[in-house]
């Protein structure tokens, strides 16, 4: 029987998704969301076990997510399979697709760092000229960043640092242990901030989709969801070239459906959404969609011990807590080895030491273990990527996923740019620490491959010209226009800023704006 | 209906007519008939408590040859030795896992270990003319110590040799706190404890993965796109 068409085809049900859902259905308008995957239930789908009892005693199951990093045995079952969902990348070029379907999607697991991006991110090109300008500033989002914050229950302290913008916080007010106070004073020296850190603490331990938008959005009676549907491809009515629907597959019976809407929100994860608008041929008309695949150089750091907590004299007073250094170079100053910059986490640490700190074993390393346990002092990187034409994702129809849908090729590499700021990095962070009196145990130059801090932006990107850019600054396709890409990919530049809250403040300005085009009917 | 609303509806099923005869003064008797096999398990149905196998069952082993095992087992008793009332790796039967951990892994780490382990039993016959499995433990030093690194999660040594010394020496000492026996033995000081975390079942594993495009063979009706 022939449905009738929903009025707002929301596609992926993370914090994207979500808060869509969640601004469109208090508006009053009926929507229909579909992810891929299914249903996760913590009290079905979980149990709390020791290492010993799994068959791989805690390690990661052998030759399974090979570039997920951050899987081990405990969690493998979370993200998405490598082989159910294939990518392909060039061999000498590797890149990290990290991945979840369970409905609310990566919502459901990130670190809940919840920054601003700032105009030093969002009109970078008028300041060094590299890239494109965003099509807005600071203050088109600065409402949406601080409601997303009230949602989100973000905490951190009023800073006035440009660079870091102040937003709506639950006031951070625990003292500064004085390890942090030690390395904030030698950070001052050298002229670098060492901040507060900007969290979501969202309510009973989760800030998810899945907790936060959704509940709001169902309970206005105008969201209907269905779960481990994949989608094949959007379609379009020929006549008017406007978007009418989806075409999906059942996930688990592989039964074949479609389901028709008034308008289509995409809000699949980055890559996943451009892969669905490649395999649907469509909103290409720049021949931009999938370019300028950018994200954040993760993996490059220091590892230090603070020696007056060593022998067992580390206290809640002397170590512990955390912070951020936002962003610092090329703020004043201007350096000759990289464009724009790199923030770093800064984390003091009662807990043992990782025996690879150490260049020992046996009896000698347990020795050091007992010695340098509690005087833990971590530094690491979050620093932009920038965006290349040359860094981008294309359809490999020789390779398909478990539904027969072509699979993504991903070609990006990072350049000196990016590895010139890591050097600077952990040269920095080397002179601060030692400048603190802090012993440096171990350091890393060379960043994880691309995609690991699962902060990957772009492909879609928002602009002023529709030559040069696939959305508008509403996340409004420039070529139809009953069509909004509301996830990372519409960024412009990515930032070192993980991108959560700004998805979150863009997915939010982007669909009251349609709810308000809907009303006018220009939609 | 949901999988979880199915098993609901069965217990429920389950538990009304008792719920029922519970309250009869003159209980029927029992049907004569055999029980449906979905009656009777409920949430109040003991569990049966189960061991884990390597506590007591032998592993078979399959991967390493027997020169290469005995390398492994005294390269695991150097790197992670008894201390305090912790076992060591061999009494935490690690060589035996790491022979099914390594042998199940992709060739890359397969071949890592293999020419690892033969590395080091070809340096002890040229520096000490005994095989490695036979070294004293300062014997061994001289041979592991130089590659002895400090690094960074995710980024072991890349070196030859410093490789498979380090990455071995980390796989050792996980798989052994990670092992039954360490957790069951009191820690000092520093101890690493065995982790317990939350571990998440397949969550409605897709079980036609296999089959991936099985209903492609049905015929579409003219008129509908093609895909």
């Amino acid at each position: 029987m022939t449905k009738e068409p929903v009025d707002i085809l929301i596609i992926g049900s993370g914090h994207a998704g979500g808060m869509a859902a969640k601004i469109l259905t208090e508006k009053g308008i009926s929507c229909l969301m579909l992810n891929a995957g299914p249903v996760v239930d913590v009290a079905r789908d979980a149990k709390q076990e020791p290492a010993y009892a799994l068959p791989f005693r805690g390690f990661k199951p052998p030759g399974r997510l090979a570039h997920v990093f951050q899987s081990n045995e405990f969690n493998a079952n979370v993200w998405v399979d490598e082989e159910e969902v294939p990518y392909t990348f060039d061999p000498a070029n590797p890149y990290n697709w990290v991945r979840v379907r369970l409905f609310g999607g990566r919502s459901l697991f990130w670190s809940r760092q919840s920054f601003r991006l700032s105009d030093y991110e969002f009109k970078a090109k008028s300041r060094d000229g590299f890239g494109e300008d965003w099509p807005i500033n600071l203050a088109d989002l600065a409402p949406y960043y601080s409601r997303a914050e009230e949602i989100f229950q973000v905490s951190g302290s009023t800073d006035g640092i440009p660079q870091y913008p102040d937003g709506n916080f639950i006031p951070d007010d625990i003292p500064w242990s004085s390890s942090m106070l030690r390395f904030q004073e030698a950070g001052k020296r050298v002229g670098i901030p060492v901040c507060r850190g900007r969290r979501a603490h969202g309510r009973d331990g989760l800030a998810s989709s899945v907790n936060l938008l959704l509940p709001d959005a169902f309970a206005t009676g105008k969201l209907e969801a269905l779960e481990n549907v994949v989608v094949r491809e959007l379609t379009t009515d020929k006549q008017t070239g406007l978007a009418n629907g989806a075409h999906f597959v059942d996930r688990l019976t592989r039964r074949e459906m479609s389901v028709k809407a008034r308008v289509v929100v995409l809000a699949a994860g980055t890559l996943e959404s451009t892969r669905l608008l490649m395999n649907s041929k469509i909103a290409n008309s720049s021949g931009v969609l999938g370019h300028y695949l950018m994200d954040q150089i993760y993996g490059v750091g220091v590892t230090c011990s603070v020696p007056e907590a060593r022998g067992g004299k580390a206290t809640a007073e002397l170590m512990g807590g955390a912070g951020v250094v936002p962003r610092f170079r090329n703020i004043t100053t201007k350096s000759d080895k990289f464009l724009r910059g790199y923030a770093l986490n800064v984390t003091s640490h009662i807990g043992s030491l990782e025996p690879r700190n150490f260049a020992a074993y046996g009896a000698e390393l347990q020795k050091k273990l007992d010695l340098y346990y509690g005087s833990a002092f971590y530094m690491t990187i979050m620093g932009e990527v920038l965006g290349r034409y040359e860094n981008h994702v294309r359809i490999n129809k020789d390779v398909v996923d478990a539904w027969g849908i072509p699979a993504l090729h991903i070609e990006t590499k990072y350049t000196d740019n990016e590895h010139n700021m890591a050097r600077d990095a952990v040269d920095t962070c080397v002179a601060v620490a030692e400048s603190s009196g802090f012993e440096v145990l171990s350091k890393n130059t060379e960043p994880n491959p691309p995609g690991y801090s699962i902060h990957e932006v772009g492909t879609c990107r928002m602009g002023n010209d529709p030559k040069h850019s696939v959305l508008n600054k509403w996340n409004q396709s420039h070529d139809i226009k009953n069509l909004f890409v509301v996830d990372g990919s519409g960024f412009t530049s990515a930032g070192w800023q993980n991108p959560t809250l700004t998805i979150l403040a863009l997915s939010m300005r982007a669909s009251e704006y349609l709810a308000e085009q809907m009303r006018q009917k220009n939609v | 209906m949901r999988r979880r609303d199915f098993v609901r509806a069965m217990v429920a099923a389950a538990a009304a007519p008792k719920m029922l005869l519970a309250q009869t003064a003159n209980p029927a008797p029992p049907l004569a008939a055999p029980v449906p096999w979905t009656l009777g398990l409920n949430a109040a149905t003991p569990l049966p408590k189960t061991q884990v196998a390597d506590v007591v069952a032998q592993a078979d082993l399959r991967f390493f040859t027997p020169t290469q095992m005995a390398t492994l087992e005294r390269l695991s008793d150097v790197l992670v030795p008894p201390f305090g009332d912790k076992p060591g790796a061999v009494a935490a039967e690690t060589p035996a896992f790491l022979d099914f951990l390594v042998g199940s892994s992709p060739a890359d780490r397969r071949h890592m270990y293999q020419d690892g382990l033969d590395w080091l039993d070809a340096e002890a016959k040229k520096r000490f003319s005994v095989p490695f499995a036979q070294l004293e433990a300062t014997q061994a030093d001289q041979i592991l110590q130089p590659w002895m690194r400090t690094w960074m999660s995710d980024h072991p040594p890349t070196e030859a040799h410093a490789d498979f010394i380090n990455i071995a020496h980390a796989d050792i000492r996980t798989a052994t706190v990670n092992s039954k026996a360490w957790s069951d033995a009191p820690a000092s000081r520093a101890q690493e404890s065995t982790p317990v975390g939350l571990y998440w079942h397949p969550i409605e594993p897709d079980i036609y993965a296999q089959e991936p495009i099985r209903m492609r063979s049905i015929p579409r009706r003219a008129g509908k796109a093609a895909f």
